[in-house]
């Protein structure tokens, strides 16, 4: 329990210093948000109106950075994360109508992709020199492929000439978004593809990883003992796959804290509206809420998700729960 | 089937050539004879055995016919250098052997025991992966050299116990298991407790006799020690010893123990093989071997080690090291680093032959009838009888 705490505590120094750095990343940009609109705007407006703009931007400039960034962990205590610049809207609201979209895609194409991955790595790594092991280059190469060009070809080849998938979108414009049967269905025919192919391009890591991990593990004593102990094979296959699951784990905490940053590409590619496309847009917009709202949401993600590795780890590998002495 | 992978044949592929198995003369499992007098107490007899590593051109010989046989209730040592094949050998035997390893010939019969039917006789190298489940921990058991590394590390020490008895015994209930491994924690002197420690929380001695519990969970006629105390402490070694020795006589089980250490080994079996490069080069019972060595390999392993009795002597060694097994010298493997090499050493292979007048084997020229050359004092001694090792009074002391 005291391990817990102790990594609880670490975890919030961390969310400080992410915050922090947050903060100050978009004042690194060159030019700001005001002098952007301004310059758009310029010949349109009078100098009174620019004024009232400034103005209307909490002050804008005059303060000092440091009292900027009291103001900003105040608000942020107060779940206030601020008004995007170019989309007239709360970012808080713009993150829920996007988040759950890239969740849902990334988290279930990352979910797919390595519980086929470690499952085919394990069987490959127990069966080491079979003619299972051609599967290695195949999965390689899909993920060697870049991404956009994966994507593309699949795209034209299944979905616009064979038609076997549903072409560009999140779901059938015909209908009204809602937890209604044909919506979620419609929802389900349209995330076929890019799941396809984001498992395509990412299942060759898990499965590399998995299979290398198990052949170390197929040779250590204790698979050897399992067999002496002439266990059923499932199970001393399970020995051996539960060792060498752990390394596995950990990467699997490190991809699901990047699930929301998104997959610009995939989104970029099926048009499917995510936190990736957001992102790209803010930055070039200037939109500073926008954009530590975003940052402040993946920060949010990876720390919350290397804490959950942290604690299966803790619950899988009883090794890593000896205390060290104070 | 002549490899195992693994205990895994047919999810492992190994590839075999054709022509590599050994033809047998017998059916694969429970060929039951009746009053066949040498295998009468016999439990474990091994004939012609070979095993490979690697096939084809790159194939290396690592036990190269070798017989050993073993009767029920009595203590087989196994003592040679590293890479002597004395661990191939006996993983071998037992199906054990991971690839690339092949067993290239040879017999392993293994007897289960006798009811009404007659005995009921194994051959362990044409034996089933099915056969072999029946047989292993319930017949056959095997202690390794690092405890840590044999038991599963995430797994608790009660539930390493639990999943043999699961697979073996399924009629028994949680309950009667618990008991069941706290007996055997008992028997080894550890408490009860520890079945809820994981391996790590453990010390090397408390492992190790973990290890020696969990190969007795089952009452096999057969035990392998496969070097248990090198990586122990000499005190501890000498106290897990001497209790292997209690619960042998309790409990009667057989025991193959594999070492390097020739000294301890003439304290603790009945009777002693040496090998050298993957050939037997000497068998003896342990008093003679020990007494009266009369390979020059062995007098060489015994001066390497302080004997446990007895004055003190100057330890010597053996010079050189062990021959590559790819790359055997012609002759006699030996002969390169034997003080009492001959001219007829180098080209021509001594046979394991019985010494004329005992029921001891030595392959060395020196001991040919027919060689006309004087056999050196210190390989012609002759056994005097002294005291062995006394497991009983090794602990009180």
């Amino acid at each position: 329990m005291r391990l817990i705490g102790h990594r609880l505590a670490l975890y919030a120094l961390t969310l400080w210093v992410a915050i922090t750095v947050n903060f100050l990343l978009p004042h690194l940009m060159p030019g700001n948000p005001i002098q952007t609109m301004i310059g758009k705007l310029t010949g349109q407006v009078t100098p009174q109106e620019i004024n009232a703009i400034r103005l209307s931007f909490g002050g804008g400039l005059n303060n000092s950075l440091i009292s900027q960034y009291f103001t900003y962990i105040g608000q942020l205590l107060h779940g206030n994360l601020g008004v995007s610049i170019t989309q007239s809207a709360t970012v808080s609201s713009i993150l829920i109508s996007h988040v759950p979209w890239t969740i849902g895609l990334i988290g279930v194409s990352t979910i797919i992709s390595f519980l086929v991955g470690t499952v085919s790595g394990a069987l490959l790594g127990w069966t080491r020199g079979s003619r299972l092991d051609s599967l290695i280059p195949t999965a390689t190469f899909f993920q060697a492929v870049p991404y956009f060009f994966l994507g593309t070809v699949m795209l034209l080849v299944f979905a616009s000439n064979l038609r076997w998938f549903p072409v560009l979108g999140a779901y059938s414009q015909n209908l009204v978004p809602g937890w209604h049967w044909a919506f979620v269905a419609s929802l389900l025919r349209y995330g076929e593809l890019p799941v396809i192919s984001i498992v395509l391009s990412s299942v060759a890591g898990w499965m590399l990883g998995m299979r290398n991990m198990m052949i170390t593990m197929v040779a250590e004593d204790f698979v050897l003992m399992a067999i002496a102990m002439g266990l059923p094979k499932r199970k001393v296959i399970m020995a051996a796959a539960r060792n060498a699951v752990l390394p596995s784990i950990a990467n699997l905490s490190l991809a699901i804290g990047l699930v929301v940053s998104g997959a610009l590409l995939v989104e970029l590619v099926f048009n499917y509206p995510g936190v990736g496309d957001l992102l790209l847009n803010a930055i070039s917009g200037q939109d500073y809420p926008l954009i530590q709202g975003i940052f402040l949401c993946i920060t949010l993600t990876v720390l919350a998700a290397n804490l959950l590795a942290d604690l299966v780890y803790l619950l899988l590998d009883p090794r890593t729960r000896t205390e060290v002495a104070p | 089937m002549t490899t195992d992978s693994m205990g895994v044949d047919d999810v492992v592929a190994t590839e075999v050539p054709p022509g590599a198995l050994p033809t047998t003369t017998y059916g694969p499992i429970v060929a039951t004879t009746h009053g066949d007098a040498a295998m009468g107490e016999r439990i474990l007899d091994v004939r012609n055995f070979s095993v490979d590593y690697g096939w084809g051109e790159n194939a290396v010989r690592a036990v190269d016919d070798v017989d050993v046989h073993l009767d029920r209730s009595t203590v087989l040592g196994i003592a040679g250098e590293s890479g002597s094949g004395k661990s191939t050998l006996v993983y071998a035997i037992t199906r054990l052997l991971r690839a690339p390893g092949v067993i290239r010939g040879g017999e392993a019969r293994f007897n289960l025991g006798t009811d009404d039917e007659g005995e009921h006789i194994i051959d362990l190298v044409n034996a089933s992966e099915r056969e072999l489940r029946g047989v292993r921990w319930s017949s056959i058991s095997i202690v390794l050299q690092s405890a840590l590394s044999a038991l599963n590390p995430v797994v608790r020490v009660g539930s390493q116990f639990e999943q043999v008895l699961k697979s073996h015994r399924k009629d028994m209930s949680k309950d009667q298991r618990r008991s069941r491994a706290a007996a055997l924690l008992a028997m080894v002197g550890l408490d009860e407790d520890r079945l809820d420690r994981y391996p790590h929380e453990l010390s090397g001695g408390q492992r190790q006799r973990i290890m020696i519990a969990l190969a007795l969970t089952l009452d096999p006629q057969l035990v392998i020690m496969d070097e248990p105390t090198t990586a122990l402490d000499v005190v501890t070694q000498r106290e897990i010893i001497g209790e292997l020795f209690e619960l042998r006589a309790q409990l009667g089980f057989a025991m193959i123990f594999i070492t390097h250490d020739l000294s301890l080994l003439t304290e603790l079996a009945d009777e002693i093989v040496v090998m050298y490069a993957g050939a037997l080069v000497e068998r003896a019972s342990a008093r003679e071997l020990y007494e009266a060595p009369r390979h020059p390999y062995s007098l060489g392993l015994l001066n390497s080690f302080p004997p446990m009795h007895g004055e003190r002597t100057e330890l010597t060694g053996i010079p050189g090291s062990p021959p590559d097994l790819a790359h055997l010298p012609t002759g006699c493997s030996f002969h390169p680093r034997c003080p009492y090499a001959m001219a007829r050493c180098t080209n021509e292979t001594p046979p394991l032959v019985e010494i004329k007048g005992s029921d001891r084997s030595v392959a060395c020229w020196l001991h040919v009838g027919d060689a006309g050359v004087a056999v050196p004092v210190e390989l012609s001694r002759v056994a005097t009888g002294t005291k062995k090792f006394d497991p009983a009074t090794e602990v009180a002391r």
